[in-house]
């Protein structure tokens, strides 16, 4: 009696559960290419096209003044408005996934480069080569092209580039008596490190540096962006340390615990801790930004972050080359935004349309006036007249010169996460030995991208 | 709803008083409608969820490429050789060992101390529940640089009293009590307001009796205190262990996991794997399994403190 | 007291002097011993708050320069400034051009909150009583069907629970922040603790006389459980308040985002805006602080029900 109340409320209960436990297979993307909205546009009926982007105040604010011009661009746009939603930057992959997996509307997305292979790979972006020519590809510089696609196909045009080289705060190098080499050619690591250590001042004697020589890489997590360039740079061109990972993507043994890129592991504890230690063993964020360090490697943006931050100019910097191992190579590693279509998205010509737009010489030259960075497309490194003379050309000079793409593979997220691991256990992990950490690691990336076998020879856009 | 109205005919053949059935039906009716509300949200709002989890587990499935082939229970065969699994159930259950019981009996302290309106004692009050109203997020990284090895504001106070700068986050054996700290810190509130408002609920009229008995302040603690308090400690013992095994935006925003995954709980890895490394079908086996280890500790800590009446 | 009153009463007046000195020493010890406790335990909870109010009105280059070691300025700002609220406030042209209005975002919390807070505590209450006092087969296994949500680690079932909401075609509105959380386990745990105090013979009383279920409810248990309601309802309110994946995966519209999102925007890959995160966190704490100060009463014993000494 009492049970049967009980039992179908428990049968209605399971019974929705089933409908609940359904919906992710219905949000798996279905593509319904060309026909989308157009229709919409030919009758003049308002369209919103949602954009999906990270947290950056300029970033922003360059979006809508792009969106304002692809708008005005052309008549047929007129009834058009693109809606941007920003997501902290750390929450942004978590958020495209959800986006997909729910199906919630989406029609563009903005990406870091290396993550595009993944989102083709897992048929999360639409393929833009039937929109472009190949000499439209030209446009914009080689290592974007590379970024940008999966196995050969061009999926995601670049709204900008990047590439790190060393800022030092003036004051302390005069202190210290050095004078950096302003040229992207700079130090080697034994250079380098000499004038890290100059420059690793404790003034109050309590054995704790109160000025660190070295701040190596933007932010407080320890990302392959920069940290992981010293274990490339320990191999010379072609070699396989050099590469950083197998001709198929998915194979690290070999590649991130040669002897050399050991060796450089080694380097990166004893910049952490030891008699040599030159940066402080936590990371501290703004420590070059509040002079307690005099180098650090970053990407041009730092030009613009001094600026907000010293408004009246009151700090000195000057930019020298990334540091590099003598039997190595010099390198610095490229990348950054790249716009993607959804195959979510109902308008998907439209969305097409401007993903072009922003990333085309208009679109471009609106964003670069507001985000003040390394441009991706030829034409502006040419021309711009700021990427003529020091210190922007060093980084137009260093993306030609030694800018190569982190490693190419559709794991790049979960090797990016191990890396970092990695990365902190080696400059925290006092009293571990650093080569078993490294090839624990190695292991652990070919675990976590084992599933990825076999991608090249997925036919993209299928 | 239609479980309500069907309940009732299916149950009256096998009643036999026609009069006595109907009001008592009537009756577990009523009562029921007063549960309907939450059924219905836990059905559609956890439960529904929490079975597509279930569900998910036995398939491979990315959050990108949507539910793949059906995989049985290999999740569950993969976790019993899953070393960071277990590492992380190892520090998932240190982190709840430390934090819960050193957090339950400062706050009974605290609670008891603060109970009688003196002066000041508002302000007390007021400074413990502080922690809990600022965000996790920014409570993390305000904790994250007073800990900072170099110049972090403890390594300032230790250096009133003469003590050398010590490193906590980044040291492998001191990551997980330093987070364990914070977050007593930071929940130490809930249950001290919990415990405030049983203590509260304590009629004085008990306590002057135990007087009357001769009773020290000790004795009527324990003889009063303790066993009416019995209730809102055993609720405050659960939800915290509950909550406390569930921890991530510390361990998230503090350490990362590390260093040498000394802080790496399991609902961190959960993430990492489900977001990161695009493996929510493991993602979900680890929480199911998650799921029923909470349900054994919350059985066996509600058995154990189970209120005498 | 009472008791303590009674034996002096008793004692010779000679000694009555010397004893009355004695005491005096004693309470005075007893007293400053008290405020000293007060103020180191204030503190060990205050001072990261304290360091971040401060921090929010100091120049951005600042906040970290001082704080080793341990000096004036490692709290005091060398230079005070409003300019990070005037920022967040999108008072100031950087504000402006931000497009920063947390006094919107903080509305926004507000309604989130109160809507949950409200909401739960009807259906909640209703739930509470019904596993405290109704009588019902197989109430236990209900309870464990409560309980068991509290398991789930949010991060796992978030995803499908967005799919859920989208399919209610709630997804970015107010609704989508409410509604999953108008009943919540914890708050009827919690409740069903507090109700189990209230003596039973009252409602027993009632019911025998032919009241309602509802009446007695509303006549006897809340009345008698306000203290209870009250606390609770504060952490359901701070648990929303807090609450920040959700709203940020389930709302993309900015005019109705929740505080503790844009907070964490002003978090961005290369750099942390530290002022405005920490005048931000100052808006979205003191609210919540006074709420908490105002309904002291509610969960702190009063003046007139005295206790005994701890």
């Amino acid at each position: 009696m009492k049970r049967n109340g009980l039992m179908l409320l428990v049968a209605a209960a399971l019974l929705l559960a089933a409908w609940g436990g359904r919906a992710p297979v219905q949000a798996s993307p279905t593509l319904d290419p060309g026909i989308a909205a157009e229709p919409a546009l030919a009758q003049g009926e308002p369209v919103t096209v949602q954009f999906l982007t990270w947290q950056d105040e300029d970033s922003l604010i360059a979006l809508e003044k792009m969106a304002a011009a692809f708008v005005a661009s052309d008549p047929q746009y007129a009834n058009v408005s693109i809606e941007f939603t920003a997501v902290p930057f750390e929450q942004l992959f978590p958020t495209i996934e959800t986006a997909v997996a729910a199906g919630a509307e989406m029609d563009l997305f903005a990406a870091d480069g290396p993550d595009m292979k993944h989102y083709a790979y897992s048929e999360a972006v639409v393929s833009l080569a039937p929109y472009y020519t190949p000499e439209e590809l030209e446009q914009w510089v080689p290592q974007s092209v590379e970024e940008g696609s999966f196995n050969g196909t061009f999926y995601a045009p670049p709204l900008m580039q990047s590439c790190s080289l060393m800022f030092y705060n003036q004051d302390m190098t005069d202190a210290a008596g050095l004078e950096p080499p302003q040229s992207v050619e700079g130090w080697t690591m034994d250079e380098a490190w000499d004038a890290w250590l100059k420059t690793t001042v404790d003034d109050s004697g309590d054995g704790v540096p109160d000025v660190w020589g070295l701040r190596w890489g933007q932010g407080t997590w320890q990302g392959d962006y920069e940290h992981g360039i010293m274990r490339r740079s320990a191999g010379p061109v072609g070699s396989p340390t050099y590469q950083g990972v197998g001709e198929d993507g998915i194979t690290f043994q070999g590649y991130l615990d040669t002897p050399e890129a050991i060796a450089s592991f080694e380097d990166y504890r004893a910049w952490h801790i030891g008699d040599r230690a030159v940066s402080p063993r936590e990371p501290i964020a703004e420590i070059f930004f509040n002079k307690q360090a005099a180098f650090y490697v970053s990407p041009d943006n730092a030009i613009g972050t001094i600026n907000r931050l010293y408004p009246d100019g009151d700090f000195n910097y000057g930019v020298t080359g990334i540091p590099y191992y003598e039997d190595g190579a010099q390198l610095c590693h490229t990348g950054s935004w790249h716009v993607g279509v959804s195959p979510q998205t109902t308008n998907l010509e439209l969305s097409v349309a401007i993903a072009k737009f922003f990333a085309g010489p208009e679109g471009s030259q609106i964003w670069y006036d507001t985000v003040r960075q390394l441009p991706a497309r030829v034409d502006m490194l040419n021309t711009l007249p700021e990427y003529q003379e020091y210190p922007q050309q060093m980084f137009a000079e260093g993306l030609t010169a030694i800018g190569i793409p982190r490693i190419q593979t559709p794991g790049y997220t979960e090797y990016q996460q191990i890396f970092a691991e990695l990365a902190q256990n080696v400059s925290q992990g006092e009293g571990v030995e650093v080569a078993p950490l490294v090839q624990d690691a190695a292991v652990q990336m070919e675990q976590a991208l084992a599933k990825y076998e076999g991608w090249q020879e997925v036919e993209p856009g299928s | 709803m239609a479980t309500v109205t069907t309940a009732a005919p299916s149950a009256q053949q096998s009643t036999a008083t026609r009069r006595i059935f109907n009001w008592r039906t009537r009756q577990m009716l009523l009562a029921f409608l007063f549960i309907l509300p939450a059924i219905i949200n836990f059905t559609v709002f956890r439960y529904i969820p929490i079975a597509a989890s279930i569900r998910a587990s036995f398939y491979e499935y990315s959050l990108l490429r949507g539910l793949g082939d059906f995989i049985g229970f290999d999740a569950y065969i993969r976790m019993a050789s899953d070393d960071t699994f277990w590492k992380s159930l190892q520090v998932t259950s240190l982190f709840v060992l430390y934090k819960v019981p050193l957090q339950i009996v400062l706050s009974l302290a605290l609670a008891v101390f603060l109970t009688r309106e003196t002066f000041g004692a508002g302000i007390v009050r007021s400074a413990i529940l502080t922690p809990m109203v600022t965000s996790v997020i920014v409570a993390s990284i305000i904790w994250a640089m007073m800990y900072h090895s170099q110049q972090g504001l403890i390594q300032s106070i230790l250096g009133v009293f003469g003590i050398p700068r010590q490193t906590f986050l980044s040291d492998a054996s001191r990551a997980l009590p330093a987070v364990t700290v914070m977050m007593i810190w930071k929940d130490l509130g809930f249950s001290f307001i919990i415990l405030l408002a049983g203590l509260k609920a304590i009629p004085a009229t008990y306590y002057e009796a135990a007087l009357v008995d001769g009773a020290n302040a000790w004795e009527a603690f324990r003889r009063v205190t303790i066993p009416l308090l019995m209730p809102v400690l055993m609720f405050v013992v659960v939800t915290q262990a509950v909550f406390s095994f569930q921890v991530f935006v510390p361990v998230y925003q503090m350490t990362r996991g590390g260093p040498l995954d000394a802080t790496k709980v399991l609902v961190y890895y959960i993430y990492q794997q489900g977001f990161r490394f695009q493996d929510m079908g493991y993602a979900s086996a680890l929480s199911v399994v998650a799921l029923i280890i909470m349900i054994v500790i919350s059985y066996l800590l509600m058995r154990w403190l189970r209120p005498q009446t | 007291m009472a008791v303590a009153e009674q034996h002096r009463g008793a004692i010779a007046p000679s000694v009555r002097a010397e004893n009355d000195t004695l005491e005096l020493v004693k309470r005075v010890a007893n007293l400053l011993l008290r405020g000293v406790l007060y103020a180191i335990i204030s503190l060990i909870f205050l001072v990261p708050f304290i360091w971040m109010i401060f921090g929010s009105l100091r120049r951005e280059t600042e906040i970290f320069q001082y704080l080793f070691p341990l000096n004036w300025h490692t709290f005091f700002p060398i230079e005070w400034t409003l300019q990070h609220y005037e920022d967040i406030f999108g008072i100031s042209d950087a504000g402006k051009r931000a497009g920063l209005n947390f006094g919107r975002n903080l509305l926004n919390s507000f309604i989130v909150s109160t809507g949950v807070v409200i909401s739960s505590l009807v259906f909640n209450t209703m739930g509470a009583y019904f596993f405290a006092r109704l009588k019902f087969p197989k109430k236990n296994w209900l309870l464990a069907f409560v309980l068991v949500t509290l398991f789930v680690p949010f991060e796992v079932t978030m995803v499908p629970l967005y799919i859920v909401v989208r399919y209610l075609n709630i997804q970015n509105t107010y609704w989508a922040m409410i509604v999953p959380w108008f009943a919540s386990p914890f708050v009827i745990f919690a409740l069903i603790q507090y109700f189990r105090d209230i003596p039973y013979d009252l409602d027993e009383a009632a019911l025998i006389d032919g009241a309602s279920y509802l009446h007695v409810l509303r006549t006897i248990i809340v009345p008698l459980a306000v203290p209870g309601l009250v606390t609770v309802s504060l952490l359901e309110f701070q648990f929303i308040w807090n609450l920040f994946y959700w709203p940020l995966i389930v709302v993309q519209d900015a005019d109705i985002q929740v505080l503790q999102v844009v907070i964490s925007s002003q978090t961005t890959q290369e750099q942390t805006f530290w002022g405005r995160t920490f005048a931000g966190s100052a808006l979205a704490s003191v609210p919540v602080i006074v709420i908490f100060l105002a309904l002291q009463r509610y969960y702190v014993r009063g003046v007139a029900s005295t206790g005994i000494k701890g």
